[in-house]
C-alpha cells in the first residue's frame, strides 16, 4: 500500500483503495513469470462483485508462474489526488503501479463504462491507444459481454477474448510466458494470439466502408488468422474451474454474497435480450457438482447469503433438488438462499417457501411488455393469467410490494401496449384485494421502465431505437395515464440509453468518439451525476459523427454488420428469421420444448439441453 | 453445550488496511470471520439471527489501534487460546486476537486512552519545543457534536507524554480523556497543531494508533 495515508484520510470509502483483504491472493513477484492485474472500469463495489473475475481470479492465481491482482477505477476524489500528486494507477495486492505489469485484463460489462477504460490507462500512464503501445507496456486486453462488438474499443485493447474465458486466458498466458523466454515482440505474440480460437486482435482486421458510412469489408492482415473468430464456451460446466475462496471486501459491494451459478445460457429466446444469445448453449452444473462448491465457498467466505445465479433460475432442470439440497445445511448455518428475478410461469409456493429474499423486501416480475400481443412480438411467453397467480402466491405468502420491469420502445409499439403496462399494474393491485388471506397493509406496484436498446446478436439487432423525443413522448405519456397512488411509475433516462444504443451496436468509426469524450473528462457516464449528454453531443460532433446513425438507423438485413466477423455459434439465419416471427407477432417455443436450429449445439456441451447433442 | 450463553471478551489490535474501515464494516468483517471459524458463538433467537457483537471505544477510520475490545457470547466450553488461535486463522491481515477471557469490567468503565501520533515532517527536531510549547497552554478547540459546534479547553482532559524524534519522524505520546461525555480525538490535538504550527502541513502525511485505554483512575489498564 503506497497511497499517503493523508489521502487515505480524506477520501470518501478509503477501504475501497487499500486492498488487503480476507482471501486476496498474494505472491511474490520475484517467484512468478506473469503479473496480471484485473482492471474492473467502475468502482470497487461494483467490480468486487463481479463472477467473471471472481472466476478468473481463481484460474489464473492456480497457476504458479503467474500472480493476478486486481484494480478498480478511482472514484472522482480519489482521481483528484492521484492527479495532484502524480500518483499512478495500481494493484491492490502489491500496491505496483499497472503499468509495470505484463497484462492488464479489463472486464468490459456494459458500453457505459467505456470511458472509465480509458481514464484508467491515462491514470497508470499507458499509451491509450494499442498502436502507441510498445514492448514496455502491458498487453491490454478486454473480455465480458461487450468484447461481442468490441468495434466501438478496438483501437484500445491488444486483444479481445470472446465468450467464457476460463480456458482461453490461460492459454494467452501461457503463449505469453512463452514469448516472454525468447524475447518479447509484441506484434509476434499478438500475431500468435490471434491464432488462439476466441482471441481477436482488432489491429490484424482492417474495416473498410461504403459512402454512405456503412461496413464495406473486413480484411484480415494475416493468412493464417480466422476471418471469422468463433466464441469460446466450457463445454462441461461441471469440469470448469469454480473459486474456493473470495475475496471478502470490507465495505458492503452490490452482490455481498456467494454467487452460486448455477448454469449457462438460456432456454426461452427473448428477441431483445442478447444475454440469452451469446451464452448459448444451455449447459448446466450438476446438483452434486453444485452442492460441494457451495459449501466450500461458505466454508471459506463467512458469507451469510447465498444467490442462485443464471439467466433465469426456475430453468434450471433440477431446481427443486437442488435447493433441497442446500437447504439441508444452510438454516443451520444461518445462511440465507436468495434467487435473482423469476420467471413468472414457474414462481410457485413452493419455491417461495424455500428462498429467503421472500422474507424481507418486495419480489420482482419481468413481464417487459403491456399487452399479449407486444409480449409475442418479443416473445416472452408470459400471459397475463400467469403474472396474476404469481403475485396471488406472492401476496399469500404475506407480501404487499411488487416490482414489475417493463421495456418501453420496443419495435412494434404503440399507445395500446403503454396503456397494457398500466392496466397490468392495476390488475395486480386488483389481484391484491381479491386474495383473501392478504397481508393487511396497503399493496403497492412499482413500475420500472427501460427504453428498449437494439443489441448486437439478437433478433432486434437491426431495429432503431425510438428518437428520444418518441421515447420521452412514451414517458409522458404513461406517467399521465397513471394516477393510482398505489403505482408508482419509475423510468430510465432516455439520454443515457442513447448514449448506450450508439456504442451498442458502433463501429470502429467511434473510437475517436470515445477519445474525444476522454479528452473531455467525461468518465463514470453509468452514474448520474457524471452523465452529461450535451458533452456526449458535442464529443460526436467534435469528430464528425451522427449519432443516429448508429441508434436511430434501421440496420439493412443484407448490411455487413460490425459484429458479423464474430461468430457466437447462433446464425444470423436464425436472427433473421426470428425477426420476420416477430413481425408476424408469432412466438417461438422455448430449446426444451422445440429445437429451433439457431445452430448453437454446433458447439456442443455436456447437460445441454439442444436436442441433436443429447445422447 | 453450556446452560447459559457465557460472555467472552477479546482483545485485539486493528492495524494495517483495517485502519481504514468503518465501526459498521468491521462489524461485517467480524461477523463473516465468526462464520469462517466455526466458534460456537451464540446468535440471538428470532427472525433474523446475528452475533450480539458490542464494541468498545469506537476508533476514527484512519486511527490504529493496539487495544480493541470486543464482547459476544459463547454457547460451548472453550479456552481463550483456542478463540484466539481460531479467529487469527480466519482474520484478515491487521485484525489479531490478543487476547480472549471472560470480562469483570464494563465499557463504560473506560476512562483514558493512550495514542502515539507520528508526524512525517521537515526538520521534525525543530519541532519538538514549539509543540511541547503550544501544548503546555489551554488547547481550545471546537467540538462538533450532535447538538452543535462548541468551543472548549481540552487542555485538562489532555496529558502529554513525551515529543520526540525517531526514524526522522516527530513522535507525540498523549493520553487523553475517552468517556463518553468527555472523549478527546487526537484529531482534535493534531487540528490544533496544524492551526498553531502549521503542522503537519496539507503534504504531510501522518499516523495514529491507539496504545492503551485505562479505567477512570487513567492508571489501571482497561481489560
Amino acid at each position: 500500500m503506497k497511497i499517503p495515508e493523508r489521502i487515505l484520510k480524506k477520501v470518501e470509502k478509503p477501504a475501497r483503495y487499500t486492498g488487503g483483504e480476507w482471501g486476496q491472493t498474494v505472491k511474490d513477484k520475484n517467484a512468478v513469470d506473469v503479473r496480471f492485474a484485473f482492471c474492473f472500469p467502475d468502482t470497487y463495489e461494483i467490480g468486487m462483485s463481479n463472477l467473471g473475475v471472481r472466476i478468473l481470479y481463481h484460474v489464473l492465481n492456480s497457476r504458479e508462474d503467474t500472480w493476478a491482482e486486481r484494480a478498480y477505477a478511482p472514484w472522482v476524489d480519489m482521481e483528484e489526488a492521484m492527479r495532484a500528486e502524480n500518483i499512478p494507477l495500481w494493484a491492490h495486492e502489491s500496491g505496483d503501479p499497472l503499468r509495470e505489469f505484463d497484462i492488464l485484463g479489463f472486464s468490459i460489462q456494459y458500453e457505459l463504462c467505456y470511458t472509465n477504460v480509458l481514464n484508467m490507462l491515462d491514470l497508470a500512464g499507458i499509451p491509450l491507444l494499442s498502436s502507441e503501445r510498445d514492448e514496455s507496456h502491458p498487453i491490454i486486453m478486454a473480455g465480458g459481454p461487450c468484447t461481442y462488438n468490441a468495434e466501438p474499443i478496438a483501437d484500445y485493447f491488444d486483444l479481445c477474448m470472446i465468450g467464457e474465458g476460463e480456458e482461453v486466458i490461460d492459454e494467452l498466458v501461457t503463449l505469453y510466458k512463452e514469448h516472454k523466454k525468447r524475447g518479447f515482440v509484441r506484434t509476434e505474440y499478438l500475431h500468435d494470439a490471434a491464432k488462439i480460437e476466441g482471441v481477436y486482435v482488432p489491429s490484424l482486421y482492417t474495416p473498410s466502408y461504403n459512402e454512405d458510412g456503412t461496413l464495406a469489408s473486413v480484411t484480415p492482415l494475416y493468412d493464417d488468422i480466422p476471418t471469422k473468430i468463433k466464441k469460446r464456451i466450457i463445454k462441461d460446466m461441471d469440469k470448469s474451474p469454480f473459486p474456493n475462496k473470495l475475496v471478502m471486501p470490507f465495505i458492503e459491494t452490490v452482490q455481498d454474497k456467494i454467487t452460486l451459478e448455477v448454469y449457462r445460457g438460456c432456454i426461452r429466446g427473448c428477441r431483445f435480450c442478447q444475454a440469452g444469445m451469446v451464452w448459448r448453449p444451455v449447459r448446466e452444473k450438476s446438483v452434486e457438482v453444485l452442492t460441494k462448491q457451495a459449501e466450500a465457498l461458505a466454508d471459506a467466505t463467512g458469507y451469510d447469503e447465498m444467490t442462485l445465479s443464471s439467466l433465469s433460475i426456475s430453468d434450471y432442470t433440477c431446481i427443486d433438488h437442488l435447493t433441497d439440497e442446500l437447504l439441508k445445511w444452510t438454516d443451520e448455518r444461518k445462511i440465507s438462499l436468495s434467487l435473482p428475478s423469476l420467471r413468472v410461469d414457474s414462481f410457485t409456493k413452493e419455491l417461495m417457501d424455500k428462498i429467503s429474499t421472500v422474507r424481507t423486501g418486495s419480489l420482482t416480475f419481468a413481464p417487459e411488455a403491456g399487452t399479449q400481443r407486444l409480449r409475442d412480438v418479443i416473445n416472452k411467453n408470459v400471459e397475463k393469467d400467469d403474472l396474476l397467480r404469481a403475485c396471488r402466491v406472492a401476496f399469500e405468502g404475506g407480501k404487499s410490494q411488487v416490482k414489475l420491469y417493463f421495456m418501453q420502445g420496443l419495435p412494434t409499439e404503440t399507445n395500446e401496449d403503454l396503456d397494457g403496462i398500466k392496466d397490468l399494474a392495476e390488475s395486480v393491485i386488483h389481484e391484491y384485494y381479491q386474495t383473501p388471506n392478504r397481508p393487511k397493509k396497503a399493496p403497492g406496484v412499482t413500475i420500472s421502465a427501460a427504453c428498449f436498446i437494439p443489441k448486437p446478436f439478437t433478433p432486434f439487432q437491426w431495429e432503431p431505437q425510438c428518437e428520444m423525443e418518441t421515447l420521452l413522448e412514451k414517458q409522458k405519456y404513461l406517467d399521465d395515464k397513471i394516477n393510482d397512488r398505489k403505482i408508482k411509475y419509475n423510468y430510465h433516462d432516455a439520454k443515457v440509453s442513447r448514449i448506450e444504443a450508439v456504442f451498442a451496436r458502433g463501429d470502429r468509426k467511434l473510437n475517436k468518439a470515445l477519445a474525444k469524450a476522454h479528452e473531455m473528462g467525461l468518465r463514470f457516464d453509468g452514474w448520474d451525476e457524471h452523465f452529461h449528454y450535451e458533452k456526449w453531443l458535442e464529443a460526436f460532433e467534435a469528430v464528425g459523427i451522427d449519432p443516429s446513425f448508429y441508434a436511430n438507423r434501421e440496420f439493412g438485413e443484407e448490411e455487413l454488420l460490425p459484429w458479423d466477423n464474430i461468430d457466437i455459434g447462433v446464425t444470423k439465419e436464425f436472427f433473421l428469421r426470428e425477426r420476420h416471427r416477430a413481425y408476424a407477432e408469432t412466438t417461438t417455443k422455448n430449446c426444451r420444448l422445440n429445437c429451433n436450429g439457431c445452430g448453437a449445439n454446433q458447439l456442443g456441451g455436456e447437460r445441454s439441453c439442444c436436442p441433436s447433442l443429447k445422447k | 453445550m453450556l446452560s447459559q450463553p457465557q460472555k467472552i471478551r477479546v482483545m485485539f489490535s486493528k492495524t494495517g488496511s483495517l485502519k481504514f474501515i468503518s465501526h459498521l464494516d468491521l462489524n461485517r468483517t467480524v461477523k463473516s470471520a465468526f462464520l469462517r471459524s466455526r466458534l460456537p458463538i451464540w446468535y440471538t433467537q428470532g427472525f433474523n439471527p446475528h452475533p450480539k457483537t458490542v464494541f468498545s471505544l469506537p476508533l476514527s477510520v484512519g486511527t490504529a489501534s493496539l487495544s480493541e475490545f470486543m464482547d459476544f457470547r459463547v454457547t460451548e466450553e472453550i479456552t481463550g487460546e483456542q478463540i484466539c488461535k481460531r479467529l487469527n486463522e480466519v482474520f484478515p491481515e491487521g485484525l489479531r486476537a490478543l487476547e480472549a477471557y471472560t470480562p469483570t469490567t464494563k465499557f463504560h468503565d473506560i476512562g483514558w486512552a493512550d495514542y502515539e501520533v507520528r508526524m512525517e515532517i521537515a526538520d521534525p527536531s525543530d519541532m519538538v519545543d514549539p509543540v511541547k510549547q503550544a501544548l503546555s497552554g489551554e488547547i481550545v478547540i471546537d467540538k462538533t457534536t450532535k447538538i452543535g459546534t462548541r468551543t472548549i479547553d481540552i487542555a485538562p482532559l489532555t496529558r502529554v507524554d513525551d515529543i520526540f524524534v525517531e526514524n526522522g519522524e516527530l513522535v507525540l505520546r498523549l493520553h487523553l480523556s475517552a468517556t463518553t461525555d468527555n472523549y478527546v480525538n487526537p484529531k482534535y490535538i493534531i487540528d490544533f497543531l496544524t492551526s498553531k504550527l502549521g503542522i503537519p502541513g496539507e503534504k504531510d502525511d501522518y499516523t495514529v494508533c491507539r496504545t492503551a485505554v485505562y479505567q477512570a483512575d487513567g492508571e489501571t489498564i482497561f481489560r
